[in-house]
């Protein structure tokens, strides 16, 4: 059989740069996208090509640095191809959506890099039309290059919304507000001389708030989004500040933010044995969310780890990791500039109608009823008669507001992960039975 | 027999001693179940209904193995004739009542299982096979390639007859067991694996754990796999790994199938008769059951080599060929999830249920290989019937345990 | 301009783009209800949260990271799934 030395899952920035240091190392390496073009949701290319207004000076050199890079090397790109997991014999099964067949890989490695997840916390309504999480905005102005239509409202916590309403800005539909739950301004000048360190940083945040103090968008800090409901074929919004003032705003988008999590639900375990199982290294937001600097220098770190296993040739990562510790120490501050000053924990004061998990229809009152016995269940429990983590999304919005919430209901028991709830299972991703029907090793393949 | 010499004795005196309460003639106030699988879990039901204190002990959490990863079905369809088939009717019937009686209500779905031949040898096993289900009484209708065409129109033309075997259910492993465990009022511990017996007298009296001995005036051992090792069983017992799948909600196909279907290569697959020749030590059994919630769930292997809950692409693709022969329009649906599980077999096919030779107060029930969900609550009451000293309302002899180990306790 | 048929209507889109950005330039929101009861709308942008579901050619696919093909035809997945 055909085996590679290396396949690379995700064509973001971490994957970009563990597929570039695998081939120049002399390995062969294929690169799997879901889409048919590179950048991963951070660096979402126009669709006609062209250079999109919203995306940062230096964001789009990264990016070009990257894609230069990469078209000198010899990699395989298998565009249009969703990685499915690695099954008990140790194939990788890639769904090849351009041709409809699930695609059986042999690799001695395997550098999984499937990026981040923004985090969402539960809230009534957000399951309706109209309400997106504002990553879901931001990845369709980079690739549109055009602003939703009217009212948009941005809401949530962290730096994120910053960004995207200046990017709406830029296209021309400033939003009706950005309601932030921690107050990051008076955290910054309270406490965080250390941003100082990040010049790049606070250069950029200091653009962003430029344009959107130039637009007189208003700034809700300290102050959350506790419900939205429809009225008259728009959105209410309702706002809770800090000292427990109730506003309502009405709009026609909603985009939603609570931070960002590594996409790591049902992704093989790291294995970093040589032998007859494959190696699998994690890269870049799925192993940890630091931002696309840091999965930048944690693809080459991952890359450069796989050469080393696969080779025996000892190769230099520290150069990565000081990156990576700088990035680390950066959203850290970050992190604590924005932390929730709004009183009470969101997720306790939560009323129980709300859809904890909506591929399923659960509700935190479905929870609070589960966990209502004197015996702690088990992760395994919560999910199978929660059906939390259970529907098509597999648990990657809903498993850790569960697990948070599980520790909250039930303080004297051991915290659940997210991981404990999610398991490990392939397929990652709901997949065609008429495509599994026929997988093939690849080299059977007719094409 | 018991795995007294693991451990020096002095240990267990060094152990926290928890003893709860004295130990007495029968009917018993307490009881340990070692397993909160679906037997015990149904063993701990009735035992609390009788107003025993039950301790069920868990080497891990409920349902975290076979019952957590079954296909689920309650039927007859598929037993093989004899006492395995009477036994089945007579879960099914409990599981009705269960569900008519409110307990299990909302978890039970009732439905026909269509056995389908789609080759001239399946049409005569399941013709014989048919004769069997209707001398134990069971309601079998054959039904012509056309007439089946009519009544399960989302078949496949490959189906050429079947026999629909009304009155039959579906339930899943992990909802009934928590459902039995919250119910049976026992206390549950968790994370709590059995190491071994304290044995006093030809009784059972009481358990090591990490968390110290425990006592008890009964102990079932319905620890699945997990039963091998407490009883030096390894020979007798042996893992049958299953590969099963769930598909994402597609509702109007879920309603267009009038009832689970099994494809005739099942009763192959699961030697329900005999005289089908050599099995095949990866065989598949092909059911469809359409879920309560409008998914599917597609399974399954019968791996005689197989121990690990681990999913091969192969033997899903081979699964999934095999339904969608007969149901073509699953090939639309999705793939939600895989899973696998491993049944614990006895190498003659029947479980071992009943009173441990030798030990006036220690029952034993395990080695159900597939039929522990259909089979768990019949097990669970007649356990219980047996430990309070009324008499079974249903007849175990086939199932004693003595079968294997009378030699061993004799001695 | 490239088009597509949703349900009974022609939408154009620029080529590359995703069938979520043509259907939102054309002001769709909502695809119709899932087999829970929930509208199906565009919501993560990256193909996680299933959020999206439509039928393209008779294929569920994700609407946000499926681009859109001049010519195809796409339903929704509630059609079957009502």
């Amino acid at each position: 059989m055909n085996e590679r030395d290396v396949i690379v899952i995700g064509g973001g920035p971490a994957g970009m740069a563990a597929a570039i240091e695998a081939a120049l190392a002399g390995l062969s390496v294929d690169l799997v996208e879901q889409r048919p073009t590179l950048g991963g949701a951070i660096y979402r290319q126009q669709a006609d090509g062209g250079t999109s207004p919203v995306q940062s000076k230096m964001a789009r050199q990264r990016f070009a640095r990257l894609s230069t890079a990469l078209a000198g090397i010899s990699a395989n790109m298998r565009f249009s191809s969703v990685f499915l997991g690695l099954d008990a014999d140790g194939f990788v099964l890639i769904e090849n959506r351009q041709i409809g067949r699930i695609e059986l890989i042999r690799s001695r490695a395997i550098i999984v890099a499937t990026g981040a997840v923004e985090r969402i916390l539960p809230r009534p309504g957000s399951e309706l039309p109209g309400v997106s999480t504002a990553g879901g905005l931001q990845v369709m102005l980079k690739e549109t290059s055009r602003a939703p239509q009217g009212r948009v409202l941005l809401a949530g916590n962290g730096p994120l919304l910053l960004a995207v309403a200046a990017q709406l800005i830029r296209l021309g539909n400033p939003p009706a507000g950005i309601v932030e739950a921690g107050d990051p301004l008076r955290a910054a000048a309270l406490s965080n001389v250390g941003l100082l360190s990040h010049p790049a940083l606070l250069a950029e945040a200091a653009v962003y708030l430029k344009d959107i103090y130039r637009a007189g968008t208003p700034w809700f800090r300290g102050t959350r989004l506790t419900r939205i409901e429809k009225v008259d074929g728009a959105l209410q919004a309702t706002l809770c500040d800090r000292h427990d003032a109730v506003r309502t705003i009405l709009v026609d988008r909603i985009g939603l933010h609570d931070g960002i999590q590594s996409n790591r639900i049902g992704l093989p375990a790291e294995q970093t044995r040589t032998g007859s199982a494959p190696v699998v290294v994690r890269a870049g937001d799925c192993r940890e969310a630091l931002g696309a600097v840091a999965a930048e220098a944690d693809g080459r770190r991952a890359g450069l780890l796989a050469v080393s296993l696969l080779s025996g040739i000892a190769t230099d990562i520290s150069v990565a990791e000081r990156a990576i510790a700088r990035q680390r120490q950066a959203q850290a501050l970050i992190t604590r500039s924005f932390m929730p000053v709004a009183g009470g924990s969101h997720l306790a004061s939560l009323p129980d109608e709300t859809l904890l998990c909506r591929c399923e229809g659960r509700t935190v009152g479905d929870l609070r009823q589960l966990l209502d016995r004197p015996d702690p269940i088990s992760d395994r429990e919560i999910k199978h008669n929660g059906r939390f983590a259970m529907g098509l999304c597999q648990g990657r919005f809903c498993a850790s507001n569960v697990a948070e919430l599980v520790a909250l209901l039930r303080p004297d028991a051991s915290k659940p992960t997210p991981d404990g709830l999610t398991g490990q299972r392939w397929p990652i991703r709901p997949v065609s039975i008429g495509a599994l029907t026929r997988a093939a090793p690849e080299d059977n393949c007719e094409d | 027999m018991y795995r007294r010499d693991t451990l020096p004795a002095t240990n267990i005196h060094l152990m926290k001693s928890i003893r709860l309460h004295e130990i007495s003639g029968s009917p018993p106030s307490t009881a340990i179940v070692i397993g909160s699988g679906i037997v015990g879990a149904a063993t701990a039901y009735y035992l609390g209904k009788r107003g025993v204190a039950v301790h069920l002990l868990e080497a891990t959490a409920p349902a975290a193995e076979a019952s957590g990863a079954a296909d689920g079905a309650v039927s007859v369809a598929s037993k093989r004739p004899g006492t395995m088939m009477t036994a089945a009717l007579r879960g099914v019937a409990l599981y009705r009542d269960l569900a008519r009686d409110g307990l299990l209500a909302d978890l039970y779905k009732t439905r026909s299982t269509f056995i389908i031949a789609a080759s001239q040898a399946e049409c005569e096993l399941l013709e014989k096979h048919r004769e069997a289900l209707l001398d134990a009484g069971v309601k079998a209708v054959a039904l012509s390639r056309q007439a089946l065409q009519k009544r399960f129109q989302v078949l496949s033309p490959n189906a050429l007859m079947g026999v629909e075997v009304h009155d039959e259910g579906h339930a899943i492993g992990y909802e009934i067991v928590h459902r039995l465990v919250k119910a049976s009022g026992a206390f549950v511990h968790r994370d709590t694996p059995v190491r071994e017996f304290v044995e006093a007298g030809g009784r059972v009296a009481g358990v090591v754990t990490p968390k110290g001995v425990m006592t008890a005036d009964a102990m079932v051992i319905a620890a699945g796999g997990g039963s091998a090792n407490l009883l030096n069983l390894d020979n007798v017992l042996i893992p049958r790994k299953g590969q099963l799948l769930v598909t994402e909600r597609a509702p109007a196909l879920n309603r267009a199938m009038p009832g689970a279907i099994m494809s005739g290569r099942y009763l192959l697959s699961k030697g329900s008769q005999k005289g089908t020749g050599a099995l095949p030590s990866r065989g598949l059994g092909l059911v469809i059951d359409p879920l309560r919630t409008g998914q599917f769930l597609i399974g399954g292997t019968r791996e005689d080599f197989g121990d690990r809950q681990t999913n091969d692409i192969d033997a899903v693709r081979r699964i999934l060929l095999a339904a969608v022969d007969l149901v073509p329009g699953l090939a639309d649906v999705r793939l939600l999830r895989s899973f696998a599980g491993v049944r614990t077999a006895v190498i003659d096919g029947l479980p071992l249920i009943g009173r441990l030779p030798g030990r006036e107060n220690a029952y034993v029930a395990t080695g159900f290989e597939g039929d522990g969900i259909c089979l768990g609550p019949l097990t669970g009451k007649t356990i219980a019937q047996m430990i309070c000293g009324e008499t079974p309302e249903f007849d175990l002899s086939d199932f004693d345990p003595a079968r294997f180990m009378a030699g061993k306790v004799a001695a | 301009m490239n088009s597509f048929r949703f349900l009974s209507k022609n939408i154009p889109f620029n080529e590359g783009e995703s069938i979520a950005a043509a259907l939102e330039a054309a002001g769709i929101r909502q695809f119709g209800r899932d087999a829970v009861g929930h509208e199906i709308r565009y919501f993560c942008g990256i193909g996680a949260c299933q959020c999206c579901l439509v039928r393209i050619d008779g294929v569920i696919r994700e609407a946000c990271v499926t681009p859109a093909r001049a010519g195809a035809h796409i339903e929704l997945v509630g059609a079957d799934h009502e």
